[in-house]
């Protein structure tokens, strides 16, 4: 139990990195108004919170599956 | 955009505070809260600067951005009446801070995606390719587009010289024959005249 609320804390941690490097490429993408601001936030800011929220939702499984065993 | 700035600044602190103690999402409060802040927040600020960055993407200033389309930005401000693109530029026919976008979308089912993708590839070339010089359309330019105003419009549909063969309206209106390559409206841009031509300089 004690294993699998270290790897749910360890996931949390990971989505929440992931999301925060996300939200800040968005953000100097917004500031920085060039074309190539839009690809990067779409393919950097985008993939990298789509990560964040893949990693946090599947860290809610995984927790599911650990307390359910 | 100081609003959807401000969430993105609220939203990174409130994952830091997941982030350096995950262990608050022990409680039933901590994990409403973890699902409000990792993934409700992030997708609406995601979705919201995507929509801004579409939006942006629509500004004149933004495709003038490009090095390459400085001359296509100077044609808009060439003080003659014969160029197209100056005369609705500077006489408001299309709004002035739109008016790449106005004309050079696709106004058929899916245009506004179509011209997106244009301009995906059009960010491709200008970084990792060779634009062609003169710059050229993908495909030659539609009447839709100007029909997209202009139909129905007193000064089209009247208009001495489009009255004038009763065969004319009806060939443009099914792109039979073309606004702006048929001898008409052919002076559109002509970036290769700019050095001969005065300026306007533009409202005070």
């Amino acid at each position: 139990m004690k294993a699998s609320i270290g790897g749910l804390e360890r996931r949390l941690r990971l989505a929440g990195m992931l999301l925060i490097v996300g939200l800040l490429v968005e953000a100097i993408c917004l500031l920085w108004a060039r074309p190539l601001a839009f690809i990067l936030l779409v393919c950097g800011g985008g993939l990298l919170c789509a990560a964040g929220i893949v990693v946090y939702l599947y860290s809610l499984v995984a927790a599911g599956e650990a307390t359910s065993k | 955009m100081i609003l959807l700035l401000s969430l993105i600044v609220l939203s990174a602190v409130m994952i830091g505070v997941f982030v350096t103690r995950p262990a608050v999402t022990a409680s039933q409060g901590g994990k409403i809260l973890a699902f409000l802040v990792l993934f409700l927040l992030p997708s609406v600020c995601m979705t919201m600067g995507v929509a801004s960055e579409l939006e942006r993407s629509t500004s004149t200033q933004f495709c003038l951005s490009c090095h390459v389309m400085e001359s296509h930005g100077q044609s808009l401000y060439v003080d003659d009446p014969t160029y197209l693109a100056a005369a609705h530029f500077q006489n408001h026919r299309i709004p002035a801070d739109q008016a790449c976008y106005t004309c050079h979308t696709n106004y058929a089912m899916f245009g506004g995606f179509r011209a997106k993708f244009n301009g995906l590839h059009h960010v491709y070339v200008q970084y990792f390719g060779k634009p062609h010089n003169p710059i050229r359309l993908y495909e030659p330019y539609n009447n839709r587009e100007c029909l997209h105003c202009h139909l129905g419009a007193r000064s089209f549909e009247d208009g001495a010289v489009h009255t004038a063969d009763p065969d004319l309206l009806p060939a443009v209106k099914a792109n039979k024959i073309s606004c702006v390559s048929s001898g008409c409206h052919d002076v559109v841009h002509n970036v290769g005249q700019l050095s001969n031509v005065k300026f306007w300089k533009g409202a005070r």
